[in-house]
């Protein structure tokens, strides 16, 4: 596997949108964090009462939860890189010459699949940094309790990259592939995690729609802020969105491999 | 030892029949040359073989034994298009195919001189023109020097200077004992390098085997006077040949190959008194017996 590792490091390291990608996404999760962690100082300085309602949300053990929550917004970027990634090796055709060179389709995908993983754990790695960051700025003492929300973050991360993964193998086109991509994770699923939420005429903000498949790993970190005042009603028990992303990702692996195998190139 | 036996192929696009039932086999040592118009089925059936088309009924084996990505390795193969990362350098596209080939990275120089290559090889791959692009793929088939390699329509793209190229590497390939599997519309091509050929037609095998006895040729006289009609009832005096036509103002004798005597053809006709304006022999094209065997 590591000399497959290397043939798809010696494809990556020449490509530049790759690495402004990657700049960017990683840029974007200091410049996010820091955009709301500047609001939150600001709202503390101004209103003494702010404080009470918001809570310490930069302060050792929240500053796990906080930091993980707002950069997976930035989520779409790894899976961005994965479509390009998948995307270009079907317009260049590369992906048939890969296979004619004498790799097997099994290596093939499962290259990418290590490529997501990698991915994957870089982007928590970094989120992980940011959380230690963010932490030592707001001035708390440094405590592993709530760590566990940086696992989260890189289930919801194999999340969207899986997801991303899939999409390239069935549409092949890196734009439809982009915008179906985009559609899907920032407006589809919400509408229809809404309908399912709201099916029987009762408005509720917990519902059978948190267990879409993107949702599913977003609630593992829910949104961090006005914890303190009132919980609006039981959140979906970590263990079983833990166990239904495991589902979703056997699901985005099963097919992807299923359909690369099986198609042809 | 056969390099390539396939069995009874079948492949549907949908409705469309690709392939059908189709079996030959490739010998060792041989160029064997997969003729047939477009779209007939070449290069699905080469993609079958190099497993980035799945066949839809049927087998093949590759060195007598059940195909595997490993033995692609030992085969350089050039199919329909060259396939390179846009973005890198022909240097950097020859590194990965080296590295899954499992190739020594040392023969990259080797094989960018072969195809010319050498001046433009950190240049992008999209930089390059189509012939260019061409040669660098058959620069990636050259890789550790294979012992058998598969060529689709390997010319494509590239001017006379490198189509005379290319045909005399295939020759020098050939004389090394290489075994090559070559697709191509382009006959002449074909006629000039091959030692065996396949001719598909719409997805059917209509004829595969030895080249001289699959297209064994005939020569051709061309004879012309100012008295056609009496040149043609002197020339049905003549026993050794085997057909005789008009062609214009212009008589054709057909012969066995080898056998057409001008020398006695001219004396026959002139001892008749019919003096000859035109006579000509003409070997009978690829070509011709190809249009003779995929029209009917």
């Amino acid at each position: 596997m590591l000399h497959l590792l290397k043939i798809e490091w010696l494809k990556i390291k020449g490509y530049k949108t790759f690495w402004v990608l990657t700049t960017l996404f990683l840029v974007s999760i200091i410049g996010l964090n820091y955009f709301v962690f500047n609001i939150k100082q600001g709202l503390s300085q101004a209103n003494a009462q702010a404080n009470a309602v918001i809570g310490h949300p930069f302060d050792y053990p929240n500053v796990w939860h906080t930091i993980t929550y707002f950069s997976s917004f930035l989520l779409f970027i790894p899976g961005l890189m994965i479509i390009t990634s998948i995307t270009n090796e079907y317009s260049f055709k590369t992906h048939r010459q890969n296979i004619i060179d004498g790799w097997s389709r099994h290596q093939f995908i499962h290259v990418k699949i290590m490529l997501v993983l990698i991915i994957s754990l870089l982007s928590t790695f970094f989120v992980f940094l940011t959380s230690i960051l963010f932490g030592t700025i707001a001035g708390s003492t440094f405590s592993f309790v709530k760590v566990e929300f940086i696992g989260y973050f890189f289930v919801q991360s194999l999340s969207y990259c899986m997801l991303a993964l899939l999409l390239s193998i069935l549409i092949k086109r890196s734009g439809l592939s982009i915008g179906l991509f985009f559609l899907y994770s920032f407006i589809i699923e919400n509408i229809l995690g809404a309908v399912l939420n709201n099916m029987g005429g009762v408005r509720k903000i917990n519902g059978p729609g948190d267990y879409l498949p993107l949702n599913t790993t977003d609630n593992l970190i829910p949104f961090p802020f006005f914890r303190n005042i009132i919980q609006l009603s039981t959140p979906p028990s970590v263990y079983i969105l833990l166990g239904l992303s495991a589902l979703y990702l056997f699901l985005y692996y099963f097919i992807s491999v299923k359909r690369f195998q099986t198609q042809d190139l | 030892m056969s390099i390539l036996t396939v069995e009874n192929l079948y492949k549907n696009y949908g409705s469309v029949q690709a392939l059908k039932n189709v079996s030959f086999s490739v010998p060792s040592g041989s160029v064997f040359g997969i003729l047939g118009p477009n779209g007939s089925g070449k290069t699905t059936l080469l993609g079958i073989v190099m497993d980035v088309l799945k066949a839809t009924k049927g087998s093949f084996k590759l060195l007598d034994s059940t195909p595997t990505a490993d033995q692609r390795k030992k085969i350089g193969t050039l199919l329909e298009t060259p396939n390179f990362y846009h973005y890198l350098s022909a240097q950097r596209n020859l590194e990965i195919a080296a590295a899954i080939k499992g190739q020594d990275e040392n023969d990259i120089l080797r094989v960018l001189e072969i195809v010319n290559l050498t001046q433009r090889k950190d240049s992008k791959f999209n930089t390059y023109s189509l012939g260019m692009k061409q040669r660098l793929a058959i620069a990636s088939c050259l890789l550790g020097d294979p012992h058998v390699m598969v060529f689709d329509e390997p010319t494509n793209g590239l001017d006379p200077v490198g189509i005379a190229e290319i045909r005399e590497l295939i020759k020098k390939l050939y004389h090394q004992g290489k075994t090559i599997i070559m697709a191509s519309h382009l006959l002449d091509e074909v006629e000039k390098v091959c030692t065996h050929v396949a001719i598909l037609k719409k997805g059917e095998l209509i004829a595969s085997g030895d080249v001289n006895e699959i297209l064994a040729n005939e020569d051709i006289v061309e004879t012309g006077s100012d008295d056609n009609e009496k040149l043609l009832l002197i020339l049905k005096l003549l026993n050794n040949y085997s057909n005789i036509k008009e062609a214009g103002n212009l008589l054709q004798l057909f012969f066995p190959v080898g056998t057409a005597n001008l020398e006695e053809i001219n004396r026959h006709c002139f001892n008749n008194g019919v003096v000859l304006n035109h006579l000509h022999l003409k070997k009978k094209s690829l070509e011709d017996k190809f249009f003779e065997l995929t029209n009917n």
